[in-house]
């Protein structure tokens, strides 16, 4: 990756932080709010792959790490996981993405993620938190997620400038695709 | 070949950054970077303030329009209710004032420690929680206002939390509410038990109450102050929602409803206090 694409994709973070910050964390339903930085790691998958986008996602859990009284450095870990894995699934389609894939791919990112979240908390110590809550806020997270994969994945196609809808490490994209 | 290559690249870039990442939870738990990250985010939470002090100034009046159109069914009822509840809060306040005075003559003789007198710092809140697993707000008050960690944190009707992290204008407060959250209470009949919170909108759990102790719904529930806890004694903390005495076991099940609407608060104190070294 150039450093004009580390350059647009600082940029998009810095926005994150004041969106999340800003707004999102001001818009609470049932006590739980939508995660841009969760929706931007899955979006990071898809249209950067599971090396790039892994790689984007670890820097975006550095910078959601910064915002909470989580344990420093778990966001990154289940950002990591769940970009690597919505790359892996995006690179076995062996096609570029489509809307639907990607608000099935948010879909699943946001429960996926929200739950390993908790789950990982719990694991090295965190309270856990209730069923009910739990079920909230995954629920907030997904919804999030979905309405606004798209837009992310737009943002995060100009940042690696990758043209609309092609999928940057994909084998049969990868020689013609970049600009 | 390429492609064998390049999954072989992606794996460790995975398991690279898996690695690295468990070792920056670990430091934070263990090591000495946690006051290095406590910084960062101390400076993260005094550059982004402006920016949520101003959009909570917008955003909430918009909040409160539709939390109104929302609730309008609900606050009726709630009306009625408030109204029967200020006539008995009449009559008690009648009775405390009695007993206030009765109180002032007895802490003239024998200077029992109380929660009057502390000095405080006024604050606003200017964000809610920044993640959905950890009960925590953030005020507009920090280092440079007197606030410190580990000063508790009250509002008129109770105890809020207590301050985890300051900055040098602003500070996080971590909620009564919070999982993590454990204050030493005392109720009834000079019963002391554990406090914890259960997340959002959710009673608190009071832990080692034991199994013979008698109280009741409704019963009221202030910080213990006992040794080296975290908070003054005598600060409302909530009253018993339930009691409930599981057969066989040595301690019964009380929860306790918090004084404090968290869901809705705006303005807080600091009680400019520690806990005795």
């Amino acid at each position: 990756m150039t450093l004009r694409t580390w350059g647009r994709f600082g940029l998009i973070a810095l926005v994150a932080v004041f969106v999340q910050v800003g707004i999102l964390n001001q818009i609470a339903v049932g006590g739980a709010h939508a995660d841009v930085f969760l929706l931007l790691a899955i979006s990071a998958g898809l249209v950067a792959g599971p090396q790039r986008g892994a790689e984007m996602a670890f820097a975006l859990g550095l910078v959601a790490d910064v915002l909470v009284q989580t344990p420093y450095g778990l966001s990154s870990l289940c950002y990591v996981l769940v970009a690597f894995a919505v790359g892996v699934a995006t690179g076995a389609m062996n096609r570029r993405p489509t809307l639907g894939f990607q608000v099935a791919a948010a879909l699943l990112g946001g429960v996926g993620g929200t739950l390993l979240f908790a789950g990982l908390g719990t694991l090295i110590g965190q309270p856990s938190v209730p069923r009910h809550q739990l079920v909230i806020i995954v629920a907030v997270v997904a919804a999030g997620c979905v309405l606004l994969a798209n837009l992310a994945c737009r943002l995060l196609e100009w940042a690696v400038a990758v043209a609309p809808g092609a999928h940057h490490d994909a084998g049969i994209f990868a020689s013609g695709s970049a600009r | 070949m390429a492609a064998s290559r390049r999954n072989t690249s992606q794996r460790l870039t995975l398991v690279i950054l898996v690695l690295v990442s468990i070792t920056l939870v670990t430091i934070t738990y263990r090591g000495g970077a946690r006051h290095v990250i406590s910084s960062v985010r101390n400076g993260a939470g005094d550059a982004l303030a402006p920016v949520q002090r101003g959009v909570a100034a917008v955003l909430h009046p918009i909040g409160n329009l539709f939390a109104g159109m929302a609730g309008y069914g609900g606050a009726l009822g709630e009306n009625q209710r408030l109204q029967v509840e200020v006539g008995q809060l009449r009559r008690q306040l009648i009775e405390a004032q009695q007993a206030q005075e009765q109180l002032d003559q007895l802490l003239s003789e024998q200077n029992l420690p109380f929660a009057d007198g502390i000095p405080e710092v006024l604050g606003q809140m200017i964000s809610s929680p920044s993640s959905n697993f950890d009960l925590t707000v953030e005020i507009d008050r920090g280092t440079s206002n007197g606030v410190g960690v580990g000063m508790p944190v009250v509002s008129g009707a109770g105890l809020v939390g207590s301050v985890v992290s300051a900055g040098q204008h602003t500070a996080v407060v971590q909620l009564l509410t919070d999982p993590r959250s454990l204050v030493g209470v005392r109720f009834g009949n000079g019963i002391v038990a554990v406090a914890q919170g259960q997340g959002e909108g959710d009673p608190l759990q009071l832990q080692y109450v034991p199994e013979t102790s008698v109280t009741y719904p409704g019963a009221p529930v202030v910080t213990s102050g006992l040794d080296v806890a975290a908070y003054p004694s005598g600060i409302p903390v909530g009253t018993v929602a339930s009691v409930r005495h599981t057969g066989g076991s040595l301690t019964s099940q009380v929860l306790v409803t918090p004084l404090v609407n968290l869901s809705i608060l705006q303005y807080v104190a600091v009680l400019q206090w520690l806990p005795p070294a």
